[in-house]
């Protein structure tokens, strides 16, 4: 299943509608749509903040592949930005000592099963999967 | 749907989908409450990083104060997302009456 999201925040309700018609129809448990959604979230939005420039839709695709939902995100004219690099957060610190910012990809990070990004050409492709157990 | 209300004795209800389309207005509506005190989450169905900043600064700003904020009627998943961010420690946390 894929379709194209304007470069908006407020894509994000049709981006959700989108992953629950996919769960629906592929009869995946709708235990795992949280973590779809989050990781599918924090990755849009990281496109929509950080590459204002870039084409005016991002492309959302997602598959049932080798026991694992596999999404992937595509956005054009983009400069590269790695979500894979680890980020780095202190999930010990007080709340005085904590900041929101890079919260959203660490959290990806530790709730996905595989992450993977490219950078060719301009055009930035994210891949992550999450395992159905 | 995203929902958010006050209580007027310093609890706030949010209910629906608390993502990065809604924390402006989250954020604005919990800015105008005086003296926050308890979140009740009964109808919070999801949150993510963009929620988590909106309560961090409004844990900080009642820290400020003295005081500390309730996330009461916690859910499975919003818990599993607390606990991968730290967010479990810097907050009192009561679970739904169905969660596990």
């Amino acid at each position: 299943m894929k379709a194209l999201f304007k470069r908006d925040f407020d894509s994000l309700a049709e981006i959700f509608a989108l992953t629950e018609k996919f769960f629906t129809g592929e009869g995946i448990d709708a235990q795992y749509m949280y973590t779809v959604n989050l990781a599918v979230e924090e990755l849009f939005t990281n496109m929509v903040k950080f590459n204002p420039d870039g084409d005016q839709n991002i492309s959302l695709q997602l598959e049932r592949a080798d026991g694992s939902v596999r999404v992937r995100l595509c956005d054009r004219r983009v400069e590269p930005f790695d979500v894979t690099v680890p980020r780095l957060v202190d999930t010990d610190a007080p709340a005085e000592k904590r900041e929101a910012g890079g919260l959203g990809l660490y959290l990806v990070q530790q709730m996905v099963d595989s992450l993977d990004y490219v950078h060719r050409d301009g055009v930035t492709t994210v891949t992550f999967t999450k395992k159905l157990d | 749907m995203f929902e958010i209300q006050s209580t007027g004795d310093g609890r706030i209800v949010i209910s629906g989908r608390l993502d990065a389309s809604q924390a402006r207005k989250a954020q604005e509506f919990i800015d105008g409450v005086e003296d926050p005190r308890e979140f009740d989450f009964a109808g919070l169905e999801y949150i993510s990083s963009a929620g988590l900043g909106i309560l961090l600064r409004t844990q900080k700003r009642v820290m400020s104060q003295g005081g500390a904020l309730r996330l009461v009627n916690v859910g499975n998943h919003i818990r599993d997302v607390f606990r991968y961010s730290g967010f479990d420690k810097i907050f009192v946390i009561v679970p739904a009456p169905d969660a596990d």
